[in-house]
């Protein structure tokens, strides 16, 4: 899989992709990923405050910040971007030059399958007649000030994803599961602006399918929002791109589940199928009602066969699955 | 026609009100519906579907080898029952190599999934099987009541799978079959949201489930119905058990009665409210069935 065609936060992995394979701990300088994305939208930004500025003080100005990363190596990279605004009298006669500054090459391997190049590009914009510099701290908190509280980006400030938060293999069980269309998610959102769980609980169902592909597995199955999700299908109808979310969710939970994150009532459930063969099975006072009614007092399920019930135990053991909810077969409970 | 009446264990173990007035109906339509002897819960979609792919499949494939053997189409009358013996059945079908890993432990216990059967939901039986005029000819008290129809989810979705002709989004499917009976089905806002209890919600956080049901009866009191209709004992005891729930977390007093579709049909066809178990659920439907009946006016 190619990473440039799938991801919109590109600069960001890029850049991670740009680490990735180094075995030595990285030292990424604080906030660099973070202002790293930013980049491009910086130099945008740029050209608006310097026209701005050109029809206050009548001048030509440059703008200019720099940033090191450190590499594993210990080098640095220098990324120099310079964006200047042009001058002159009338504003319409502004020209706006793109020097692309520094071209680094990577070469990404995703999920093992594919290889490609992916070139990074750090474009800055130059214009003619340039001269005043802004400071580069300034702009830095000018992007930083805006991407706070934005949802749309698995990054804050505090969480910085690297390799060592992914997990390939979990990405690889969705699709060997047969969910291939995990990789087609362009992240619209479209999905949690549908959900109904998403109204009134942390579960973001777009986020989750996001950290499915990455294969940032702790962070899926320990989350309890993961459990919020009803089945309703919403999501998964509205798709754009045909992704089985519901699909992910319940493979995630699946994976969760024998990973331990599994609640007690849950696990219940399955108590009552493997002693019954019903999650709801029948109690005194509907044996009454049905009998009242001219209906079987005990219905002909497994309820009135015990050889039946037999067989859904024996399937319950021959998948684990009295293992995984810890069956207690001497009590009929749960092992505590 | 012979059909393999799958039961689940909501409707029958709780509300069997319903199984009553799904035997009578079939009766009058003259649809053999033979008992499938010894099935067990489907099993829930939410609950194993969640946990083990392999339980889940493997405890419906054996649901679906009882009717194959008795060489006749499922009907269920759940959405979740409908969900997971759908699914699995369409799973296996387009997948050989799942289907081989299910026969495996199906062989354990003297089973083989082949795959020879179809698995239908009670109102798509009615719709495409039975008829709209034959099922009109049955009614022998047009019912007068406003109705909130619930569609539920795992009934008509995911349409890449379900056969069931309609629109997902929007559909006519259980308005339709509700008017038959001289009911009128309300429209309100958010119809074809969730109830809330699925996906394993209702036994893991009660609140969230809850707050669904909440927002559901709010829409559906606005539009001023006097009950409820569904086609799944799951979203029937969601809304019955349910609503009691809210009213007591909320502070409400909605009361709005739950019918699952088989009630209303079986209550068009002259079946007492104590044959339709009304008397054992949650939420009086006296009034609602007072005003259907027209013994108001008397």
């Amino acid at each position: 899989m190619i990473i440039r065609g799938v991801f919109s936060m590109s600069i960001v992995n890029r850049l991670k992709n740009l680490f990735k394979g180094e075995k030595e701990e990285k030292d990424i300088k604080a906030d660099v990923s973070n202002t790293s994305d930013d980049v491009e939208v910086t130099s945008k930004r740029t050209v608006d405050v310097s026209v701005s500025f050109e029809k206050k003080e009548d001048g030509s100005k440059e703008l200019a910040f720099k940033k090191d990363i450190e590499t594993l190596e210990g080098d640095k990279i220098e990324k120099e971007t310079v964006v200047s605004v042009s001058k002159t009298e009338e504003v319409s006669s502004e020209e706006i030059v793109e020097e692309t500054k520094a071209v680094e090459e990577v070469e990404v391997s995703v999920d093992g399958e594919s290889e490609s190049d992916i070139i990074v590009e750090e474009s800055a914009e130059e214009v003619e007649e340039a001269s005043e510099e802004v400071d580069a701290d300034e702009i830095e908190e000018n992007s930083n000030k805006d991407t706070k509280g934005d949802n749309m980006t698995l990054l804050t400030d505090k969480e910085l994803l690297n390799d060592s938060n992914r997990d390939p293999d979990f990405t690889a069980e969705f699709i060997d599961a047969g969910i291939e269309t995990v990789k087609h998610c362009f992240q619209c959102g479209t999905c949690s602006g549908s959900c109904p769980s998403g109204r009134r609980t942390p579960y973001k169902v777009r986020q989750i399918v996001r950290k499915c592909l990455l294969g940032l597995k702790e962070e899926v199955i320990s989350d309890d929002a993961l459990w919020m999700c009803t089945t309703c299908y919403t999501c998964q109808e509205r798709c754009l791109r045909s992704v089985k979310i519901v699909e992910i969710i319940k493979k995630a939970r699946n994976i969760a589940a024998h990973a331990g994150y599994m609640a007690k009532p849950h696990k219940m459930t399955g108590v009552f199928v493997m002693n019954t063969g019903h999650g709801v099975p029948i109690n005194d006072a509907t044996k009454a009602l049905r009998a009242k009614i001219g209906l079987s007092e005990i219905p002909p399920t497994t309820h009135a066969y015990p050889e039946a019930l037999a067989e859904v135990q024996k399937i319950c053991k021959l998948t684990g699955f009295d293992e995984l909810i810890g069956y207690d077969e001497a009590t009929g409970g749960l092992k505590e | 026609m012979e059909i393999a009446y799958f039961l689940g264990c909501i409707m029958n173990n709780r509300y069997p009100g319903v199984e009553k007035a799904t035997r009578k109906l079939f009766e009058a339509l003259d649809i053999e519906l033979k008992d499938m002897e010894g099935a067990s819960c489907c099993p829930a979609p939410g609950v194993f579907g969640s946990f083990d792919e392999e339980t889940w499949a493997t405890i419906a494939a054996r649901n679906l080898t009882i009717a194959e053997d008795m060489g006749a189409d499922i009907m269920t009358e759940c959405n979740g029952c409908f969900g997971s013996l759908f699914e699995c059945n369409h799973m296996l079908k387009e997948d050989e190599d799942k289907k081989a890993e299910i026969n495996k432990n199906l062989a354990e216990i003297g089973r083989e999934y082949k795959g020879t059967i179809n698995v239908k939901h009670f109102a798509q039986i009615l719709r495409d099987d039975v008829g709209y005029e034959k099922l009109a000819s049955l009614i022998e008290k047009p019912l007068d009541l406003n109705v909130a129809v619930h569609y539920g989810c795992h009934f008509l979705k995911p349409t890449e799978t379900i056969g069931i002709e309609d629109q997902a989004e929007n559909p006519s499917i259980l308005d339709e079959l509700v008017e038959i009976t001289g009911a009128k089905s309300v429209d309100y806002k958010d119809k074809m949201m969730c109830c809330g209890a699925g996906g394993g919600l209702r036994s893991r956080d009660l609140d969230v489930t809850t707050s669904f049901t909440k927002e559901k009866l709010d829409h559906m009191t606005e539009a001023g119905v006097d009950a409820i209709v569904n086609v799944c004992p799951f979203c029937h005891l969601q809304f019955d058990q349910g609503q009691v729930e809210v009213n007591e977390k909320y502070g409400t007093d909605f009361a709005l009665p739950v019918f699952h579709l088989a009630q209303l049909y079986g209550l068009a066809m002259g079946l007492s409210p104590e044959e339709l178990t009304f008397d054992a659920q949650r939420i009086d439907a006296t009034p609602a069935l007072a005003k259907a009946l027209g013994e108001n006016a008397k």
